[in-house]
């Protein structure tokens, strides 16, 4: 229902106006969402326990290094994964214990 | 939000080093300045590099200070996230006609906490870190972005409605639309900066598709406390590289690119990164693969040879072509031009030293006329080094043409006392016309 009083549209009507006008990227960023939880949830899955580099990590889930990266420095950033050590050459990365995803 | 039309003395348009230099020298004059970014936080290039040449100090700690004098400047009004639309000559200044972006967030009540952020499901590359490191779709740009007010990105929403249920201060705003508003100026100040060189001009070094060549931002971010990684890791796969080169010239001195000129700051900042290096990785092999080496400042010499003595190794000769290995390392095959041979050796990754354009369309609305270089023109540098082609209007920094943060500062400040004399002739004439 608008704002009769000072011509202010109201929630849904803006919503519903922006849905319109930006489908198409809607529809794109929602099955984005939907492939990046897929990733988080298996990468969070697989180093819940032991850290895993991420060459290892990539070698499990099937999806390449420099992707598993990405989404490592992503999860990092918002500490849902942290460094733990290294291995040769590569840092070791674990689930941090008490974040949700 | 209403923007109100405003008249200023001066309109600096750009926010990098030298736009904020500019309008704090005039500013401290007593002058009414706008200035004006695109992007939702000023601060430039310079805010997002590691450490600087030749003193090696904090980048982030000489501009965020910057950052903030210019936000809390009485006289200077502080315009993000706006487009320059057009310019015109008008009442013996100029008028500019300008749109607000929407952030889609109120910036009046936006507190910069980032519960939206962190609310918010969707990940998305963040051009800060040059696209290797993430944010969310709602963001504050950078920890030390000013303002410190978030953005959303509508390219990416999905209208989940989370930023807005878990914003405490009411800021989120999916009712903002592009909003236009004008600016009268007397003066106008272009500070417009400069882009690199695209990391896939050269077919050559891999025409952009070798992971573990990168371009030199990126290696600012990772030599950053900041960035993407926590730490200097290749991109392809995370390894922290032993063995790091660069390439001199990669985008500069270059006629199959259309590129002639040198752009002045590689060589130094690829001898800085050197040295960081040698500091983050003690162990790590650097080598520089250079036709000359140009350390044209006070004290840059020095510190060249202080790299040298740090154990960088300078090697004369031309990179003829970069391809990877099975193992994803970057094999670099170079001309040793004294010796007249060529040998083949492998990296775990690359830099190449790219070299400094115009930003593309930064110079649309204002329409003035470019040098050969493509950047503005200059018509009297020995006389008027700041003044372009159009009286009342003047140029600084890297929107003149490739220099160093030293040199953008020395414009900047000469560019707003061109622009000083300007306004007060021009009230001058104003008062006895
Ligand atoms: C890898 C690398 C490392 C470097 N390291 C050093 C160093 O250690 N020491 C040193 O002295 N120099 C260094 N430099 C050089 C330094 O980055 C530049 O000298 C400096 O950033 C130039 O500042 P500027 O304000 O002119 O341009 P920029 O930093 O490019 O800022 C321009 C600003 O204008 C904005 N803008 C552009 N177009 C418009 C428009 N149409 N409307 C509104 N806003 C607009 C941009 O968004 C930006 O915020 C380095 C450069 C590179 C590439
Ligand atoms: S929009 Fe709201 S939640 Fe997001 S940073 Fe601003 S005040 Fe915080
Ligand atoms: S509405 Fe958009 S910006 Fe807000 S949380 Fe959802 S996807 Fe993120």
């Amino acid at each position: 229902m608008s704002d009769q009083k000072n011509g202010t549209p109201s929630r849904g009507e803006v919503l519903k106006r922006l849905r319109e006008a930006h489908g198409t990227t809607v529809e794109r960023s929602q099955a984005m969402m939907k492939e990046q939880k897929q990733m988080q949830n298996a990468i969070c899955q697989f180093i819940r326990e032991t850290p895993k580099t991420v060459p290892e990590i990539a070698a499990e889930i099937g999806r390449p290094t420099h992707e598993v990266l990405w989404f490592v420095a992503a999860l990092r950033k918002y500490g849902i994964v942290v460094e733990a050590g290294m291995c040769g050459d590569y840092p070791l990365y674990q689930r941090a214990k008490e974040v949700q995803v | 939000m209403s923007l109100d039309n405003l008249h200023v003395d001066a309109l600096v348009v750009g926010g990098g080093i030298a736009g904020m230099q500019s309008a704090l020298d005039l500013g401290d004059q007593g002058f009414q300045v706008a200035l004006v970014e695109c992007e939702p936080s000023i601060g430039g290039k310079m805010i997002t590099l590691s450490k600087v040449f030749p003193t090696l100090d904090c980048c982030s700690c000489i501009t965020t200070p910057k950052m903030s004098a210019v936000a809390h400047h009485p006289n200077i009004k502080l315009f993000t996230y706006c487009d320059v639309q057009s310019v015109q000559e008008a009442d013996g200044g100029y008028r500019v006609n300008l749109v607000q972006k929407p952030r889609y967030v109120d910036a009046s009540k936006c507190t910069g906490c980032r519960e939206c952020e962190y609310a918010c499901p969707i990940t998305v590359p963040s051009p800060f870190d040059r696209g290797l490191g993430a944010y969310r779709t709602i963001r504050v740009p950078f920890s030390t972005a000013v303002p410190q007010v978030a953005v959303l990105d509508m390219d990416y929403c999905i209208l989940c409605g989370k930023c807005e249920k878990v914003c405490a201060a009411k800021a989120v705003d999916f009712n903002q639309q592009p909003e236009p508003f004008e600016i009268q100026a007397s003066t106008l100040v272009v500070a417009s900066g400069f882009e690199l060189t695209p990391l896939g001009a050269k077919k050559e070094y891999g025409g952009g598709k070798l992971r573990n060549v990168i371009d030199p931002l990126m290696m600012e971010r990772f030599l950053a406390p900041t960035g993407p990684y926590g730490r200097v890791l290749r991109p392809g796969d995370g390894k922290e590289p032993t063995s790091i080169a660069y390439v001199q010239c990669a985008g500069s001195r270059d006629t199959t690119l259309g590129i002639e000129y040198c752009s002045r700051v590689c060589c130094m900042y690829a001898i800085k990164q050197a040295m960081l290096i040698s500091g983050a990785l003690p162990l790590a092999e650097i080598t520089i693969y250079y036709m000359d080496i140009r350390t044209f400042g006070k004290g840059y010499e020095q510190f060249y040879q202080n790299a040298q003595a740090m154990g960088v190794e300078f090697i004369r000769g031309k990179v003829a072509s970069i391809r990877e290995d099975d193992d994803q390392n970057p094999v670099v095959k170079v001309e040793l031009t004294e010796e007249g041979r060529t040998i083949e050796r492998t990296h775990d990754l690359v830099v190449l030293s790219l070299g400094m354009v115009p930003v593309p369309g930064s110079n649309t609305a204002l329409n003035l006329p470019l040098g050969s270089d493509k950047f503005i023109a200059i018509p009297a540098p020995n006389a008027s080094p700041c003044a372009t082609a159009h009286p009342g209007i003047f140029v600084t920094g890297a929107a003149m043409g490739p220099m160093d943060i030293v040199d953008s500062i020395v414009t900047a400040s000469s560019a707003a006392a061109a622009a000083s004399a300007y306004i007060r002739e021009h009230k001058k004439e104003a008062v006895y016309a």
